[in-house]
């Protein structure tokens, strides 16, 4: 036989040993592509294992509703009077195991996130009272008004209590564990005793793909059915040809630039409304919508979207696009452009340090070059520093306040309304954000907003904080409004919520 | 010969050590709180009380040495401790994805001895025109990213050919694409050496009798060139096994497979440090052995290194 020959025929045997593509998959057999891996089998963490894919094993006490009000799930209905919540049960339904969703299982369960280190729900663990089979009480650690809200973030997700709950938990939700293997794939099946209207995907395996590129590529090669946690240079990647869908809900994410205000020197220059204000008016938001997410984000005049809890569209007034009055605001406040073009004051330019960005840079890539260029425009000279890793973020610039203006893409991440205003814009946030808060009548209206007693006189609260850091204050600058999206390939229909968690992959329609 | 290892074995005492206290102390003095990053990372909102409590359960709220000397005690014992992110020890997390890692290593290596022979015995034995063409190609590949080749394959062979599958289930089907990407440089960079190792031997006495015997080209390089060279280039391979299982990390990535690379990476971007840790040590004494075993190779295959520990 000829060399030719052989070697022929080795080709041929590597091409057999290769695999036949994988196009075909099951119709009710979905393939979700995630980022990351965040199960944990650590018990005293375990509220943390309760995201995406163990979502579909558990359900939460209340869900969302359109205006991201809380709505009935596993609690038919609730009163608050006193300090006290009297919630009656919804009946009929039972874990995945057989045991049935009652007072004295619901008080177990309720009970599991005061075990840990993650006491979300701030519940009083002496005050639960079982009044009936179907009926239960109890109060605030804090006297919150706002419990019911809380228990819609999906890391309050009902869990039974077990022995095995770590390596096999159990709930009420649609969906029970098929296997799980660490890094790789976890894979859920069909409750076929779910108490609520049965799912129409029988058997959902979310892949672990770190790889952004490698998520898009897996989808673009039929072996993923839908992808989440998209980036901008995903969607500058994405084929045009129809070949990938792009789903998204309406905006919930917002970019926004905070500033310092208790900078020392040399990052003291921005405790100076005017150059704040200046700064605003300089970002022509429309350009920047058009370039990130394909176009899809909304120029931002406000922290959350107005649809959010009716705040309304004109909570706040928020800053439109005028370079020239910016330059004037910056003239009068004694910045006057140098030689080189930058404005200068006493002899001391005006240089800015701004980090990008929380989470990390990739989210907002290639907004803090297109600020550069427009704080530029009107004489302010930015060094931008780009950080890829949160960490980093938070221990070199933004908790030693070692920068002027930090660009950060974060969202209202459940029901209660109070949640960001809170945590990220008040002198009391318990994440370090007294760096960028301006304090005094936000941190009041924070404070009355979270003992308000009704959600009304709450969100009336909030809506007030919202317009005085925007209008008053601006100690943050509103950018811009982002959707959530997913991607998927093409005859898949993905019903979309503003929260990843509240994506119903379980829904998801198979069109062809 | 034991002497020689003893020897050995007790250099390697104080860099072992040493390399324990930099892996210890990168991930320490790193910045990112892994406690606060994850409660914020869940949206979970924390009291003071509640992250002291979890900072020392992790031992974080102690002085660095003293938190050195706990791990490094327990480290001995090889207990690197349990996973912020996942609850899992350790030594299971590795154990788990190490098999994947070590397998698609083992598979590159193969591949990139093969590359290497190849390149380097073609660079010497053909004319001199092809010989050039087979050197610069060796640059040309030594010089590609791994990451681009293995978007290229990925785009080549999945996307266009549809000879392969991009996610895969860990199996040996799909071991192809990733091992292929790492053998490819690694063949190449190795390429080279053995190229220069042959052509010093060729210039040597021994060979020339060979040829005045009448040897053929091929049987002076499989009799006589090869078993002269083979301690040399079994370090080679040590060393590059060692690359392998390190730097595989893009590659698995990339091709999502199972592997200690997928552990590493979220471990970082968790800063689930007790994983980075156990991690770069794990690397650091997978250098030590492959390199410990490439020496005593060396001395075996060498008959004056073997006569001169003799004498000792």
């Amino acid at each position: 036989m000829s060399k030719s020959k052989i070697l022929a025929s080795f080709a041929a045997l590597g091409l057999l040993a290769l695999p036949a593509t994988t196009h075909a998959v099951a119709e009710t057999h979905l393939t979700v592509a995630v980022k990351a891996d965040r199960y944990s089998v650590k018990p005293d963490k375990f509220t943390f294992t309760t995201r995406r894919p163990a979502a579909q094993i558990a359900e939460t006490a209340v869900k969302p509703d359109a205006n991201f009000n809380p709505s009935p799930l596993l609690f038919k209905s609730w009163d608050y009077n006193d300090g006290t919540y009297t919630v009656t049960l919804q009946d009929g339904v039972t874990f995945s195991d057989g045991t049935p969703f009652n007072a004295d299982s619901a008080i177990a369960s309720l009970k599991l996130y005061d075990q840990n280190k993650s006491d979300f729900l701030q519940l009083d663990q002496n005050s639960f009272k079982k009044l009936d089979d179907y009926l239960i009480s109890f109060r605030s650690e804090v006297e919150s008004a706002l419990v019911i809200e809380n228990m819609t973030h999906r890391g309050a997700s009902l869990f039974l209590p077990t022995d095995a709950m770590a390596e096999y938990p159990v709930g009420t939700g649609p969906y029970i564990l098929e296997s799980y293997e660490p890094k790789k794939q976890i894979t859920v099946t069909r409750n076929l005793n779910y108490w609520g209207e049965a799912p129409k995907i029988d058997k959902i395996t979310y892949l672990f793909i770190g790889d952004d590129n490698a998520r898009l590529l897996a989808l673009q090669n039929g072996e993923v059915d839908v992808i989440g946690e998209v980036t901008p240079q995903m969607m500058l990647s994405m084929p045009q040809d129809g070949s990938v869908v792009l789903n998204e809900s309406r905006p919930i994410r917002y970019a926004a630039l905070m500033f310092n205000m208790l900078g020392k020197a040399p990052f003291d220059i921005t405790t100076d409304i005017s150059v704040r204000q200046a700064l605003a008016m300089a970002i022509d938001r429309e350009t920047i919508a058009q370039v990130l997410y394909g176009g899809r984000g909304q120029a931002a005049k406000t922290i959350l979207p107005g649809w959010m809890f009716d705040l309304g569209d004109d909570h706040a007034n928020g800053f439109t696009y005028d370079p020239s009055k910016a330059g004037k605001m910056l003239d009068e406040a004694g910045w006057v452009v140098g030689d080189d073009g930058v404005r200068e004051k006493d002899g001391r330019k005006l240089k800015l340090r701004m980090v990008a960005a929380y989470p990390n840079v990739s989210t907002v890539k290639p907004m803090p070059e297109m600020l550069e260029q427009m704080f530029a425009a009107i004489g302010v000279d930015t060094e931008i520093v780009e950080v890829a890793d949160s960490g980093v973020y938070n221990d070199t610039y933004f908790g030693p306040g070692q920068a002027d203006m930090y660009l950060e893409f974060a969202s209202n991440n459940n029901t209660d309304p109070t949640y960001l205003l809170y945590n990220v814009f008040t002198t009391m946030s318990p994440w370090g954000y007294a760096v960028t808060s301006p304090g005094g009548n936000v941190d009041e209206l924070a404070t009355a907003s979270r003992v308000a007693p009704s959600r009304k006189e709450a969100i009336e609260l909030v809506r007030q904080a919202y317009k005085s850091i925007v209008d008053e204050h601006t100690s943050s600058i509103p950018i811009l409004l982002v959707p959530n999206f997913t991607l998927s390939r093409p005859g898949v229909s993905v019903p979309m919520s503003e929260y990843a968690d509240w994506i119903g992959y379980g829904n998801v329609s198979f069109n062809h | 010969m034991l002497r020689f290892l003893l020897t050995r074995l007790a250099v390697t005492v104080p860099t072992l050590l040493g390399m324990s206290f930099v892996a210890f102390a990168i991930v320490a003095l790193a910045p990112g709180d892994p406690v606060q990053m994850e409660l914020r990372a869940m949206g979970i909102v924390p009291k003071p009380e509640d992250i002291a409590a979890i900072k020392a359960a992790y031992g974080l709220d102690k002085p660095f040495f003293i938190r050195y000397a706990h791990w490094l005690a327990r480290a001995l014992q090889f207990d690197f401790g349990t996973s912020v992110a996942t609850g899992r020890s350790v030594i299971a997390e590795i154990g788990h994805h190490m098999p994947a890692t070590l397998m698609l290593s083992l598979v590159s290596l193969v591949g990139a001895v093969g590359i290497s022979l190849a390149l380097g015995t073609l660079a010497v034995m053909a004319d001199r025109f092809t010989a050039n063409c087979v050197r610069a190609l060796s640059i040309v590949l030594v010089s590609v990213p791994p990451f681009w080749l293995a978007l290229l394959f990925i785009h080549v062979f999945v996307l266009n050919l549809g000879w392969s599958r991009l996610v895969g289930d860990g199996s040996a089907i799909d071991l192809i694409l990733p091992a292929l990407t790492l053998s490819i440089g690694a063949g190449a960079a190795m390429g080279r050496f053995v190229y220069e190792r042959v052509r010093a031997e060729a210039c040597e006495d021994y060979v020339r009798l060979a040829i005045a015997k009448g040897v053929s080209p091929f049987g002076i390089l499989l009799g006589h060139i090869g078993p002269r060279i083979i301690g040399s280039m079994t370090t080679v391979w040590a060393n590059t096994l060692g690359w392998l299982l390190g730097g595989a990390v893009i590659v698995e990535s990339i091709f999502s497979w199972p592997g200690l690379g997928q552990l590493i990476l979220q471990a970082i971007s968790q800063r689930d440090f007790p994983i980075i840790q156990g991690y770069l040590v794990l690397m650091g004494l997978v250098f030590f052995v492959t390199s410990f075993l490439a020496d005593i190779v060396l001395v075996l295959a060498d008959p004056q290194l073997r006569r001169g520990l003799a004498d000792e």
